[in-house]
């Protein structure tokens, strides 16, 4: 049944995404009346699989790859629909629903079969691995919002006869650079508590050592990246490409972070 | 009636006309009739109500309503049975009321009768018929056109549900399609893309360099658009005072029409304070007489780095230009010169003609859905009647009966009551199908 609603989600978020396409891109804002449903529906059924997941397999917090994934899925579509019901613009959706199609295709469609000790505090671990996804959506929708910039500025740079080359995007440039400052800024505080809890846990059950773990140090590296970048976007202004690419950067090494959950010894999804 | 004008009655139109009056649209507008013409017969807004009266107490006119604006003069009437009299009241009152002579008008004119004249007041509604396609205020005018005519008592029945679809065609074709979304005035293009960089323009600061029609009157529109304050800078500062001072003037009507309206403060920058004071823009308008650069690329990154890379927008009105088009190359300036807004104000006028042909096809269901309502409407008093007869009937051989049936208890009266309305309605039914049908049918 878990898995039944997800995949009504991933079919549901597959419309999404394709509808979202002639809304934002050929200025068809009807198109919006079935991407907005289908998006909220799809989130709604996110949600319930996502519980009755976790539900089933007798722990309350993602731990597999898959389930983490899917959870930052639904935080990524979260965030897109907060978007969309402050600025009644679909644009983001051209690139943040792909994505969250994908990860949730990916958990509906190669669901992990793990087994899992219940851990020591798994509230704390819980509210961890929420704030730390939501650190990442956030940081995601940062860089997604960035291109948007990007790619309006282009737009409007290029004028007449070139006009339509670009895709149209339904939002002023500055209403596109306060959301991926605003969404950088919302992640930050998350990162800094999800860390907070994952240290003051990580001291508790295991002490010092696990400190040392390379993953653990790169996860802070992150943190202190995502620190200067907010610092330098908000005293140069920081715009367009060059904002583009540190962006990037930050996303490019959470995926390091990520990918060092394969390897770490101390920090790892559970395993099949 | 020369070549322009146009009758297209069909059978089904003409059923219309027969039973139950005509509908006949008679007009001129910018294709058909030259401004001298159009002037004549245009109607001040004070002259417009007995113009309106005096068009519907002609003989055989029951309702009417003139649409009179710069680009059309239009009547609309409902008359009485044609009766091969065509369009005479109409020729008539336009030759007593405007005493001129019919002749003069005659060859401009076209006509439209019943589902012709229907479309053509959707089109025009929709803005289907405007020289400029998709323009807005159109819709606004026959309104008033439509309150007009109703104060003065000459809009009833017939024509009130016809100019409420119409309005309702109207805003159906703004929604569902995308006839009106963009800008085609040099002006309101302006507009638009500082829009599409700043969002709402509260708060924001317009430099105008130089003087100019246009610069003015963009400058006027992005005011309008809640733009708060203006920098004004000319060579000579005379000028840029006098520029300051009707802008002043017009923000002290706008804020005694509208009382809540934004506040906007008007500054006069000295030239040679010009670069100092342009980074405080976000919107630079220029339409100076120099024959060289006013802005140049150095001066774009220095504003560029003073304004801590927040966007700024340059519109370039002059020719010779007076900025240099390498601004626009610098992340975060944007420059449009005259050509780029006249290049995007044509790109959106030919947006417009495309989906005007989206437009045609609601507007052409309408008219049919329209239609079939009148026609509906039209059998609906033979349908009333044969129902009325058919009760009196009922009700009489009832009558005659009691006599005979005695006293009944009230459940025996009941049966007899549903006995007689179901055998009357049973009775009516082919009859009422066959008229429905044959109305259908014409």
């Amino acid at each position: 049944m878990t898995l039944l609603w997800l995949r009504l989600a991933v079919v549901l978020y597959g419309i999404a995404s394709l509808a979202v396409l002639p809304a934002a891109l050929y200025n068809r804002p009807r198109w919006s009346q079935f991407a907005i449903p289908a998006a909220i529906g799809a989130a709604g059924l996110h949600f319930v699989s996502l519980a009755e997941m976790l539900n089933a397999a007798h722990h309350r917090l993602p731990v597999e790859a898959h389930e983490v994934q899917s959870l930052l899925a639904l935080i990524l579509a979260l965030l897109f629909l907060a978007v969309y019901w402050r600025h009644r613009s679909v644009s983001l959706g051209i690139f943040v629903l792909p994505i969250v199609f994908l990860l949730a295709a990916l958990a509906a469609f190669r669901p992990g079969q793990e087994s899992f000790s219940q851990p020591v505090h798994t509230g704390w671990v819980i509210v961890h691995i929420v704030l730390l996804l939501a650190a990442y959506a956030g940081l995601i929708v940062s860089l997604l919002a960035s291109v948007l910039y990007l790619i309006q500025e282009r737009r409007l740079k290029n004028k007449g006869s070139r006009l339509d080359r670009l895709p149209a995007v339904d939002m002023p440039l500055e209403t596109i650079d306060q959301i991926a400052l605003k969404t950088l800024l919302f992640g930050l505080p998350c990162m800094t508590a999800g860390l907070l809890i994952g240290a003051l846990i990580a001291q508790a059950d295991y002490g010092a050592r696990y400190f040392a773990d390379p993953k653990i140090l790169l996860t802070f590296g992150l943190w202190i990246a995502y620190i200067v970048s907010i610092f330098i976007r908000r005293s140069s202004g920081l715009r367009g490409r060059r904002a583009v690419y540190l962006s990037s950067l930050i996303v490019l090494v959470v995926l390091f972070v990520w990918a060092a959950n394969q390897f770490s010894v101390v920090h790892r999804f559970a395993t099949p | 009636m020369s070549s322009v004008t146009q009758q297209r009655v069909t059978p089904a139109a003409e059923h219309v006309s027969a039973s139950s009056g005509i509908l006949l649209l008679v007009g001129v507008n910018h294709t058909t009739a030259p401004i001298e013409v159009r002037e004549r017969l245009s109607l001040s807004a004070t002259r417009l109500p007995d113009a309106v009266r005096t068009l519907t107490q002609q003989p055989g006119v029951r309702e009417s309503m003139i649409l009179s604006t710069c680009n059309r003069v239009e009547f609309l009437v409902w008359q009485e049975q044609d009766e091969g009299r065509g369009n005479t009241n109409l020729l008539r009152f336009l030759h007593e009321y405007y005493a001129i002579p019919a002749s003069s008008v005659e060859p401009h004119l076209y006509e439209f009768r019943d589902r012709e004249a229907i479309r053509h007041l959707f089109r025009v509604a929709s803005s289907l018929d405007s020289m400029v396609v998709g323009e807005p205020q159109i819709l606004g005018q026959v309104k008033e056109a439509y309150s007009c005519a109703r104060e003065a008592g000459a809009v009833a029945a017939c024509l009130e549900p016809l100019l409420q679809r119409a309005f309702s065609v109207a805003k159906r074709v703004r929604s569902e399609t995308q006839i009106g979304s963009s800008s085609v005035s040099i002006a309101s293009v302006a507009v638009e893309l500082a829009r599409k960089i700043f969002g709402s323009l509260q708060g924001k600061t317009v430099l105008l360099v130089g003087a100019g029609k246009m610069s003015d009157l963009a400058a006027r529109h992005l005011l309008q658009q809640g733009a708060t304050s203006i920098l004004v800078s000319n060579r000579t500062r005379e000028r840029a005072a006098l520029i300051a001072g009707q802008m002043t003037e017009q923000i002290s009507a706008q804020i005694v029409a509208q009382p809540n309206a934004p506040r906007c403060s008007i500054e006069v920058v000295a030239f040679e304070q010009l670069y100092e004071q342009a980074a405080r823009a976000d919107i630079v308008v220029t339409s100076t007489g120099a024959e060289t650069h006013i802005f140049d690329r150095s001066h774009g990154l220095r504003l560029m780095e003073r304004r801590r890379n927040r966007p700024m927008f340059f519109i370039d009105i002059a020719v010779p230009r007076d900025v240099d088009p390498g601004v626009n190359e610098i992340e975060g300036c944007f420059l449009y010169d005259i050509d780029d807004l006249q290049q995007v104000a044509a790109a959106h006028l030919a947006d417009r003609s495309r989906e005007s042909a989206e437009a045609e096809k609601i507007v052409t269901a309408e008219v049919e859905k329209y239609h079939q309502h009148l026609e509906r409407r039209e059998v609906v008093p033979a349908i009333v009647a044969l129902q009325e007869n058919a009760e009196a009937v009922r009700q009489l051989e009832l009558a005659r009966a009691a006599k005979r049936l005695g006293s009944l208890t009230a459940e025996q009266q009941a049966a007899v009551e549903a006995l007689t309305r179901s055998l009357t309605a049973k009775l009516l039914h082919p009859q009422i199908v066959d008229l429905r049908k044959k109305s259908e049918e014409r």
